[in-house]
């Protein structure tokens, strides 16, 4: 199974009854996530708000978020996948052994009450953060709740979606996708993508030392990256763009400074659920935009002789 | 964008439907981008021996915007079975296979002689990624349709009975999206969805509405959009795409149409007979007798080939079905108060009863359809086929003994659910260059296109003439946009920006105040920063609409 089921933003505001969130902390890492979309607006088939939807929690501990839950449910710390695979069992009424579900540190009625809010929800909807895709399982336990809200699709309207964050990560995502293929973990060495996460990765790339030269926009990995990739980064010609000194830009070789997009610079930036904004900036900002300056590094390097690349493959072949 | 050199391709044997022309062998004559009626100096190309077409439109595909890019995400395996494209000097680098990557797109595209494509289905809540792909979607010419048949606000109005002020909204809404027609996906049965229901009859209500029913918003729409007098007519994506027995619905919905112009996608889908999978049959020949008779309405083949390839509609419970029955990957985003999109990967296969009827059906409706001016060569790109598979497609209209061939493939039982064994029309080179280019041209109301009259842009098409239609079409000898050469031998050698089409058609400035409290109640995004602006159409070509009536 692979894919996703999910929605734009205002179909939860509208419709959704059933919030979960999973693995995430939206009271503190999306605070208006709460009031603009999932819990209490009032939508169009939700009249009455808040009162009209109930909201789950699942978490490893009781965030600020458990608050304004009307269910927590603690799982065990690196059980999330476990109990996504009891939940699946259970929606379609196939015997789980009790251990197991133990094991996920809930109680069997707990977990059939949830499964009960689920299947009788009109408009459910899951919430996922990093609690869920960065633990134990990653990418595995994305992939199970994703398939949990398909399923759930046999009895009900269901959707999942991530909580991303980082600013317009989702953007990068999404031209990554059209100009290349995939979304991230490109490498372009050949001339043309090829798409291999744990080896393309930038992480990867700087930990082996592959790259001799990085070009940082927008991000500051100084601050987040295993201490070996920032100790290559010091290393190899380093080129930050930002608005500010960051982490990034003191170990850099050179920082241009940068205007501040959406504040000082045009652009667009794209949600969580993928819908494009357009930024309008209020003011005018001395500093060049990062386009700008992207642009004119392309054209300098334009002025160099090219290298030699492959023979481009004959159209339209079968 | 437009080429300031002359040009004139000497002694190519001319196929020019728009104008007549048969198989002449006469100069075609290009200055400043447009087709002139002869030119002194410049260069000459020698098109001895070849065919010249005007360069191809199509009328129907999904190449750009948020549900094709959900499809890229969800296929690695697909983009790395299929073609790479390393960069050149004059290209970049991509991928190719079921949902090429935007500038991969441009260039096959123009690698098969197409110059203008139609982007059939846009939710206006996106359409600033749709024209954002589309700026990096090169050589070609690009039009959108912008999805409305399950937009919220104006079923509320059609079932309210307020049809002037839906008249507003939706060409409010066109403007807002920057695009130039109207789509219906699934009419009222997107919206059901979103309580995982469909609508299935065209005369119930949709769900969650007493009044609105399919039929109404069908024929709401279509009279909108000829109200508004948009050079193309209703692009519509009728109920119940792909279930066995649906063409009676198909047939409802047509009936509904008359004193209505209207264009029927991806026809093949909505052509089946029987009562389930196991009975299913071709009913193209009742679609096509009453298509034939009956000339407000033109279509689309939507044709299917067998292979790999991913689908991508904005009819979500027809997704959700289509995934109960492969079992494969699924994905589904549906988009508030407008449409809803799914994806699901699919292998058409020669040996399945129910995908060699769909193949049949798809050569059937355009054999059967007498008039080549109104049914026109797709696959529903990426859906029956990727748009770079066409020549295989016109191999089999042109050759009827290959097509016998491919028909001893097929299971013994799916030859009696069909009518294919017993045609033997063969299209000629007059007729492919009619459902290739001038006649979607005409369908999308874009009089520039489509031809090689004197003062028509000059999108032209150069061919190898050829006994073997597949390598023929499949590799254009020269290709020529708006004047510029851009592939030769066969190679791109320049890529230039196509432009992007679009109307705007009439309405009351008022109905802002109409539709702005209800869209903060709706919606989740300021109601200022909805409409797309034009700044952001690389090279807009605002095109006319008729006199309003």
């Amino acid at each position: 199974m692979g894919g996703k089921v999910t929605c734009t933003l205002g179909e939860v505001k509208n419709r959704a009854d059933l919030i979960v969130y999973w693995g995430g902390n939206p009271a503190e890492c999306h605070p208006r996530h709460f009031t603009k979309y999932a819990l209490m607006p009032k939508g169009r088939f939700v009249p009455n708000g808040r009162k009209d939807r109930t909201m789950v929690l699942v978490d490893i501990r009781e965030t600020p978020s458990a608050k304004a839950a009307d269910i927590f449910l603690q799982v065990r710390p690196g059980k999330d996948f476990e109990l996504i695979t009891v939940l699946r069992a259970m929606i379609k009424d196939q015997p789980v052994d009790a251990a197991l579900a133990a094991d996920t540190g809930l109680s069997m009625e707990q977990i059939r009450e949830f499964v009960d809010l689920m299947k009788k929800a009109r408009f459910g909807v899951f919430f996922f953060g990093m609690g869920l895709s960065m633990t134990r399982g990653k990418h595995m336990n994305s992939a199970a709740l994703l398939t949990l809200a398909a399923e759930l699709n046999a009895f009900t309207k269901f959707v999942a979606m991530p909580m991303r964050g980082h600013g317009n990560v989702t953007g990068g995502d999404v031209i990554m996708r059209w100009t290349t293929g995939y979304p991230f973990g490109v490498n372009l060495a050949r001339g043309y993508p090829r798409f291999n996460p744990g080896e393309f990765s930038t992480i990867d790339l700087l930990l082996r030392g592959d790259a001799d030269a990085a070009l940082v926009l927008g991000a500051d990995p100084g601050a987040t990256m295993p201490q070996p990739c920032i100790d290559h980064m010091a290393r190899i010609p380093t080129i930050v763009l930002d608005p500010k000194v960051t982490h990034t830009s003191r170990i850099a070789r050179v920082h241009i400074t940068t205007a501040v997009t959406g504040i000082s610079a045009p652009g667009t930036a794209y949600r969580m659920d993928e819908i494009p904004l357009p930024l309008r900036p209020p003011l005018k900002s001395p500093y060049p935009t990062d386009e700008e300056v992207v642009r004119r590094i392309y054209e300098a390097v334009r002025k160099k002789p090219p290298l030699p690349v492959h023979a481009m493959p004959k159209l339209a072949a079968v | 964008m437009t080429g300031n050199s002359k040009l004139r391709l000497r002694g190519g044997r001319v196929y020019d439907p728009a104008s007549g022309v048969n198989g002449v062998v006469q100069d075609v004559c290009i200055c400043d981008g447009k087709i002139a009626a002869d030119v002194a100096g410049g260069r000459t190309i020698d098109a001895t021996g070849m065919v010249v077409f005007p360069g191809g439109v199509d009328v129907h595909t999904h190449v750009a915007g948020a549900a094709l890019n959900f499809a890229r995400a969800m296929i690695p395996e697909d983009h790395r079975r299929h073609q790479q494209f390393a960069r050149t000097l004059n290209t970049r680098g991509g991928i190719g296979g079921s949902t090429p990557t935007t500038f991969i797109t441009g260039y096959l595209y123009a690698g098969l002689g197409y110059t203008t494509v139609n982007e059939a289905a846009m939710p206006i809540l996106s359409a600033r990624h749709t024209h954002e792909e589309l700026r990096d979607t090169p050589i070609v010419d690009k039009s959108t349709c912008v999805l409305m048949a399950n937009h919220e606000i104006l079923l509320d109005l059609i079932e309210a009975g307020e049809l002037e002020r839906a008249r507003h909204l939706v060409a409010w809404n066109i403007w807002a999206a920057k695009a130039y027609g109207v789509k219906a996906v699934n009419p009222g049965g997107v919206a059901a969805w979103k309580w995982g229901k469909d609508a299935k009859a065209l005369h119930d209500p949709v769900a969650g509405f007493d009044k609105a029913t399919p039929a109404k918003i069908i024929k709401t729409l279509a009279d909108i959009v000829d109200g508004l007098g948009l050079p193309h007519p209703i692009h519509l994506h009728c109920n119940n795409l792909g279930a066995p027995g649906n063409y009676t619905t198909t047939l409802e919905t047509m009936r509904l149409l008359e004193g209505n112009r209207a264009h029927m996608a991806h026809l093949q889908y909505h052509s089946y007979g029987g009562d389930d999978w196991f009975t299913m049959r071709s009913e193209s020949a009742r679609i096509a007798d009453y298509f034939n008779t009956h000339p407000n309405l033109t279509a689309d083949a939507g044709a299917v080939l067998f292979g790999d390839t991913v689908t991508i509609t904005a009819d979500g419970p027809w997704q959700h079905l289509l995934f109960k029955l492969t079992g494969r990957k699924w994905g589904n985003i549906d988009v508030e108060n407008e449409t809803g999109c799914g994806v699901v990967p699919y292998v058409y296969k020669e040996r399945n009863l129910v995908n060699a009827v769909q193949w049949a059906v798809g050569l059937e409706l355009l054999l059967l359809i007498d008039d080549p001016w109104r049914v026109y060569l797709t696959t529903d790109h990426p859906n029956g086929a990727a748009f770079w598979r066409y020549p295989e497609i016109i191999r089999l209209l042109m050759d009827a003994d290959f097509r016998k061939e491919q028909l001893k493939k097929l299971p013994a039982k799916a030859l009696s659910r069909i009518t294919l064994p017993e045609l033997t029309r063969e299209y000629t080179l007059f007729e492919i260059a009619i459902i290739t280019s001038a006649g979607p041209a005409r369908a999308l109301g874009l009089p520039n296109k489509g031809t090689l009259r004197v003062g028509a842009d000059a999108d032209i098409a150069v061919f190898n003439e050829s006994k073997d239609a597949f390598a023929m079409f499949s590799y254009p000898r020269y290709v020529i946009k708006a004047g510029e050469v851009v592939i030769e031998e066969g190679e791109i050698r320049k890529s230039v920006d196509g432009k992007g089409l679009l109307v705007r058609p009439q309405y009351d400035e008022s109905i802002d105040d109409f539709i702005r409290p209800k869209f903060q109640q709706y919606y989740t995004m300021a109601f200022d920063n909805y409409p797309v602006e034009l700044e952001r159409i690389e090279h807009p070509d605002l095109r006319p609409c008729q006199t309003p009536n």
